[in-house]
Formats: structure tokens, sequence, C-alpha cells
């Protein structure tokens, strides 16, 4: 694809604008979800209350599918805001595809492995972090060698492909999502009405696939995101 | 601002730190505005259902107790009643027996005590009116003692007067 997009280079650093305002974007969504939903909490719960509270005991259930018991406990908030995020962020590019002088604007900022990567990274850095918490730094070094000491070079290359494939698994399915998305834009508009009547169709059913495998792929990273963080936390 | 625009086509790193901040900051406004609070509410709810759970629980085998109680109660209470008749029968039996024998041994006090009385009556009579026969001897005695009679004369005075006491005697 020939997506064009306007980098800004602050102090060093390049920053593509179309994945920052569209991470900006979800982000807002997001707390615009949660916010609305999460007003006048009552005993009996209205609307938005339902709904919110059905999604957290959804990514709670993620969490205590893997770990159940109190050491999940820690990742109920991280899953829930995780999951969110990257559903939103799945979705956000099906319908949002803002193009100006043929720079793109806004996307699914999960369709970029700048983007990916850090979640990714997030992650795995708590996983670290909470397997330091819970054995102590030996322990924590330790856990390389087990079960057995040949399999430490294993043990270290799996850090790197949980990393890799935990980033790149997300961003290759809303990448490929979003491609086809353009390619049928690119037919729909290619000889005036008569393909954008045989592309409308096509688009509606790839866009509804689309929602299903963004749901699918934000479900898939917070069940791995807790399948790290429990390998990390148990000793066989 | 114009000479830091640049248009390239290779990864940017910048994107990275922009989502790790964005995150942060949404997890941080997530917890304050929603989180929190709702999963407060949940684990309330939830603390409220298993009281509740056990409330009922509780006075369900509460109510249970009460009903066996007040079966038992009952058939107690019908057994209590069979016997509170019985025991008024009885009574009315006993009261009824005592009455009867209480007025036959009056009324035969009675008759006796009237018997006795009638006895009495009868022989204080004939005290007295042998006493009045003396009398009335001592005072025909003294009569002839003193009007001088002849034989004759004290026989038709005798026979008139103990004619004259059996025919009071008769009256009377």
């Amino acid at each position: 694809m020939d997506e064009k997009y306007q980098y800004l280079t602050i102090m060093g650093l390049k920053f593509n604008t179309a994945n920052c305002i569209s991470t900006l974007l979800t982000a807002l969504l997001v707390f615009l979800f949660v916010f609305f939903t999460s007003r006048k909490l009552a005993m009996k719960p209205g609307k938005g209350q339902n709904l919110l509270e059905y999604l957290i005991d959804f990514t709670n259930g993620i969490v205590k599918g893997i770990m159940p018991g109190d050491e999940g406990k820690p990742f109920y908030f991280y899953i829930f805001v995780l999951f969110t995020f990257i559903l939103f962020s799945n979705t956000l590019g099906l319908f949002l595809e803002v193009k100006i002088n043929g720079v793109t604007f806004t996307k699914s900022p999960t369709a970029d492995p700048m983007v990916t990567m850090p979640l990714a990274m997030v992650t795995l850095l708590m996983s670290h972090y909470y397997s330091v918490e819970k054995w102590g730094f030996k322990g924590y070094l330790s856990n390389y060698i087990r079960p057995v000491g040949f399999l430490l070079p294993i043990n270290l290359i799996e850090e790197f492909t949980n990393f890799l494939t935990l980033s790149l698994r997300l961003y290759g399915n809303i990448f490929a999502g979003e491609v086809l998305i353009g390619l049928l834009l690119n037919v729909a508009s290619s000889f005036g009405i008569l393909t954008a009547v045989v592309a409308a169709p096509m688009t509606m059913i790839w866009q509804g696939f689309s929602v299903f495998i963004g749901a699918i792929q934000a479900y898939v990273f917070a069940i791995l995101s807790c399948v790290y963080f429990s390998r990390k936390l148990e000793r066989e | 601002m114009a000479n830091g625009l640049v248009i390239a086509a290779n990864a940017s790193l910048g994107d990275s730190i922009f989502l790790i901040v964005t995150f942060i900051l949404l997890m941080w406004l997530v917890k304050h505005f929603a989180w929190g609070p709702v999963t407060k509410m949940m684990d309330k709810r939830a603390q409220k259902i298993s009281d509740d759970l056990d409330g009922a629980a509780k006075s369900r085998s509460q109510a249970e107790q009460m009903a066996a109680q007040r079966q038992s109660e009952l058939k107690n209470s019908k057994t209590e009643a069979i016997q509170i008749v019985n025991t008024a029968k009885e009574n009315g039996e006993k009261s009824r027996q005592e009455i009867v024998t209480g007025a036959q041994t009056e009324a035969a006090q009675l008759k006796s005590k009237a018997k006795a009385e009638a006895e009495q009556a009868k022989t204080d009579a004939l005290n007295s009116a042998r006493e009045d026969v003396g009398q009335i001897a001592v005072n025909i005695a003294e009569a002839l003692i003193k009007k001088d009679l002849n034989a004759d004369d004290q026989k038709e005075l005798i026979d008139a007067y103990i004619k004259g006491l059996t025919n009071a005697d008769e009256t009377r």
C-alpha cells in the first residue's frame, strides 16, 4: 500500500501524526465510554453500568481463567484497560479513515508495529516486574534455568519470541484488515458508480468480519498477557 | 515547526513513547473515574447478595422450624382438647354422682331427723299427758277431799272425768 503519513521530528524522535492522533482518539473514546457508563452508579445497575460491569466481569474472567485465586488480582485492572483499548483501536480504523491530500491522519493505531510493540513491551515488563517482586531477583534469574539448566538459551529466546509474536500478531491481523479495506475503497472509486455498487456490500462484509477479528485479537492479546504473567509467577 | 515536518516512510520511535504515555494516562483516568467506583459497587453488591442469601437461608430454616413447632403444637392441642373434654366429662359425672349421693344422704338424714323429732314429740306428749293425768288425779283428790261425797257420787264423778279425758284424747 502506498499510504503516506506526515511525520514530526521533535528532539530527534520521529512521530507519525496518524498514529499519535488515532492513539489519542482511541484513548479519548475509551475514556468517554467508561466515563459515561460509570455515571450514577447504583446497587441496581442501569443500562450503562450494566454494560461496563459486564465488560469488567469479562476481562476479570479472562484473568481468573488463567490465574484463579489471589495472584491474578493485580492484573484485573491492567487487563481491563488493555482489552478495552485494543478493542477500540482495532475497530477505529474500520470506520474512520481520514485522508487529506493523500496523507492519512487517522487509522487503527494497532495497524502499526510501533504501536503494538510498546503494548507487548508493557505486558512483558510487567510480567518481569511481578516475577522479581514474587521470587526476589535471584529467584527471578533462577527461573531461567528451570526446569533444567540446558534450557537457558531456549528460555532466553522465548522472551524475545514472546514479545515479537504478541506484538506482530496483533499488528498483522489489523494491518491486513486495513489493507483490504483500502483496496476495496480503491475498487469502489475506480470506475465510478458501477464499481461502488459492487464494492459496497463487500466492504460491509469485510468490515463486519474485521470487527470480529478485532475483538478476537483483543481477546487473544489479553489472554496471552495473562499467560505470560502466570508463567512468570508459577514454577513447575 | 515547518522544518520539523518531514515526510518519510520509516519507523517512528516517537509513536511508541507517545502510546506508552497515552496508555498510562488512560489507565490513571479510567482507574480514577470508572474502575474504582464500579469495582467498589460490584464488591458491595456481591457482599449484599451473599448477605441476603445467608439471611434468606437463615429465615427459611427459622420458618421451617416454626412450622414444625406449630404442627407439633397443633397435634398436642388436639390431644389436649380431647383430654380436657374427657376430664370435663369425668368431672361432670363425678359431681353428678356426688350431688346425687349428697342429696340422697341429706334426704335420709332429714328423714331420720324428722322421725327422731316425731318420736321425741310423741314421748314428750305422753310424758306431759302422764304428768297431766297425775295432776288431774291430784286435783280430783283435792276436790274430793274438799267435798264430802258418797261412793256413788265419787264413782260418777270419776267416770265423768275419764269420759271427758277420753273425749279429749280422741279430739287430740
